[in-house]
């Protein structure tokens, strides 16, 4: 086991590294677009614009070669440095930082939601199996998975903007604006700030966990052990939740977690439409203004969630599921 | 009576069983209703979306950018006639007829410059299947051909490829579209092409993983063995012996990847509508002109696209779950 975490965690760090070799060859590529940019700032009838343009490099430092600019990349990189924005010179780090805690606030309650709504409704959808309550439930998870986040946030804001305007219903589901409150200065703010988008992405990741589960309750239901609980006279609610939900919660266990880092690492389309100034918003932003360094570390920083929260999911897969076994 | 039996026996059943156990297309079709009805739903809004796009051009459903009338002809006109724009581009007042609600002439109403919603949505579908089937096309060839060998050679090979395509995936998506949309070398203005080849890009990692799953169990089968015993070559036992076996999930998971980039196509127009080529009608650039143009006080362009944007999903989503149960259990969620 030990083995098996040293050497995923030294193949994570191979990955990592082609993540890094490979955002900073992409973005080399074309790097003409943005001195021009840069340049024509400082353009001024008359003046030369070469001048203009060496000056736009040497301050972005696109002016050394490639392999030299690699070699400075990488080794700011190994020193925890993402080097400076573009457009107003400060540190990456802090930027993405700062920016941190709307993302993960959303994600995470994105997961609750998802979890809140998909265990009951995948328990019952499973247990009553064919019935109408589960032609019901499974009507509306093919819903939320069918019809795309961004379509189903529009309505949303639609509905509260044109009927609900200055009620309760608007505070809690509509967007709120640019700027952020930290959930200790003004919990009821800060929350209002994300419901709506964690409401709506939490039903959209919510089918996704209940059609899972369902499919895994179904499973384990027809196990021999499950058979045994119920001759041996349980009641229904010990044989669902002790004998067959703790069995089917493993495998959705790891969807879960993979779910979680995609929704930690940037909700792009939820903060663009809630105007929620996390991650996801800050990196497409960036990427339209072509600010490299923003650009590089919000892929570095997400790959690195990304690949260590897959880690997790199989330490834990393994750790739950002692059938498992990692060489 | 053996004697008798004994000449017919030998020929007739094959041949009874052949001509009685051929169900009819139709009766297998009825079948897949009876089992799969909500896959029937998925298929018959697949098939209107490619009617719609067929028949565009035929029925002369106007051209996006100018207002018409929603079947591109007027009833009681000859079906080909050439359209009378005047009647249509004003309203009674002379002005262009902005913001109008829906009506016998305009079905969907208009947008803010005056357009048919209901003709716009029709183009749109154009470009969105355009768009994905290039995508799709592109992320299976390349995205089979890789799972295909990589799960076929397996050790260090496989194992390289594999952290390579990891790498490529943690890249947000958006991220990568907007790069490839804007970067010089592949295109001067945005296009349809690099549009479509943007899209199928983002694809080809998780493609390769699904086929890379199917071909690590195929492999193992005693007839890949075979092959092997009578000297296939590796090349040759891929092709002949994986692929075909192998072509059930490849068509799953182009059904269900052509809903996916459709929505992706949207959801880059409707949040970067500045990257996406604004060629035909996009059902995404609709939404964010909606968006834009306030919802609330006028809500039916963006109820348009929305559904249209929603059906359209919708409908690969059902028709892939149904395609996936009849044709290949093995990749059921995960």
């Amino acid at each position: 086991m030990q083995q098996y975490i040293v050497r995923r965690i030294l193949l994570n760090i191979f990955v990592l590294f082609l993540v890094a070799t490979m955002v900073f060859g992409a973005l080399r590529i074309d790097s003409d677009h943005v001195v021009n940019t840069k340049a024509a700032g400082c353009f001024q009838p008359g003046a030369d614009i070469e001048q203009c343009k060496a000056v736009a490099r040497a301050d972005l430092g696109l002016d050394s070669s490639i392999p030299k600019q690699y070699w400075n990349y990488m080794t700011d990189l190994v020193q925890l440095d993402l080097g400076k924005t573009f457009s107003d010179k400060k540190p990456v780090l802090d930027e993405i930082v700062s920016r941190a805690s709307p993302s993960i606030e959303l994600g995470l309650l994105q997961i609750v939601v998802a979890l809140v709504v998909a265990l009951p409704v995948g328990i019952i959808s499973a247990v009553r199996q064919d019935q109408w309550i589960d032609y019901i439930l499974r009507f509306f998870t093919i819903f939320f998975l069918g019809i795309p986040v961004f379509v189903v946030a529009v309505f949303v804001i639609l509905i509260t903007s044109r009927w609900f305007e200055g009620t309760l219903i608007a505070d809690w589901l509509g967007p709120h604006g640019l700027g952020w409150v930290q959930i200790w200065e003004n919990p009821i703010d800060n929350l209002q700030r994300v419901s709506g988008a964690a409401l709506v992405g939490g039903m959209a990741t919510g089918a996704i966990v209940m059609r899972f589960l369902r499919s895994q309750m179904l499973e384990v239901m027809r196990q021999d052990y499950v058979r045994t609980a119920w001759a041996k006279g349980l009641r229904e609610r010990v044989v669902i939740i002790r004998h067959a939900l703790k069995n089917a919660l493993i495998p959705v266990l790891t969807v879960i977690g993979l779910l979680l880092g995609t929704v930690i690492s940037g909700n792009v389309i939820l903060e663009t439409i809630y105007s929620i100034d996390g991650v996801g918003f800050y990196v497409t932003s960036a990427a339209l203004q072509f600010d490299y360094p923003v650009m590089q570390g919000i892929v570095l920083v997400v790959a690195l969630l990304l690949v260590f929260i897959n880690l997790l999911v199989d330490i834990a897969y393994g750790w739950l599921d002692p059938r498992i076994r990692y060489n | 009576m053996a004697q008798e039996q004994a000449v017919p026996s030998l020929v007739t059943p094959a041949a009874e069983y052949s001509l009685r156990k051929r169900a009819s297309v139709w009766e297998n079709v009825l079948k897949f209703i009876r089992r799969k009805p909500l896959g029937a739903v998925g298929f018959l809004l697949i098939f209107i979306l490619f009617a719609m796009t067929l028949g565009t051009p035929k029925l002369q459903f106007g051209v996006p950018e100018l207002p018409h009338s929603p079947l591109g002809f007027e009833l009681g006109k000859p079906l080909l006639a050439p359209y009378d724009e005047e009647t249509n581009f004003k309203n009674a007042a002379g002005r262009l007829n902005t913001h109008a609600e829906p009506s016998a002439k305009h079905w969907l109403g208009t947008d803010g410059s005056g357009r048919d919603n209901w003709a716009r949505i029709i183009w749109g579908a154009r470009r969105s299947l355009f768009i994905g089937i290039w995508a799709l096309a592109l992320a299976t060839a390349v995205g089979t051909s890789i799972g295909v060998v990589s799960g076929y050679f397996r050790g260090w090979f496989d194992t390289g490829i594999q952290r390579f395509m990891d790498a490529l995936q943690s890249f947000p998506p958006l991220l990568t579209l907007i790069l490839i949309l804007t970067i010089r070398p592949f295109t001067t203005e945005p296009s349809l092409v690099v549009a479509a080849f943007a899209l199928g890009f983002v694809g080809i990692p998780s493609v390769q993983r699904i086929v890379r799953g199917v071909v690590l169990s195929t492999r193992e089968q005693q007839y890949v063995e075979a092959a092997r015993v009578i000297g296939a070559t590796d090349a040759r036992t891929m092709a002949y012996y994986i692929l075909p076996n192998i072509m059930a999930s490849i068509i799953v998971v182009f059904s269900t990847g052509l809903g996916v980039v459709i929505l992706a196509e949207a959801a880059l127009a409707f949040l970067v509508p500045q990257a996406v080529p604004p060629e035909g009608a996009s059902w995404g650039l609709m939404l964010d002109q909606a968006e834009n143009d306030g919802l609330a006080t006028h809500p039916w362009p963006g109820i348009a696209s929305a559904m249209a944007i929603a059906l359209a999903v919708l409908g690969f989503n059902l028709a892939g779950d149904a395609l996936r149960d009849v044709l290949d259990p093995r990749l059921r969620l995960g």
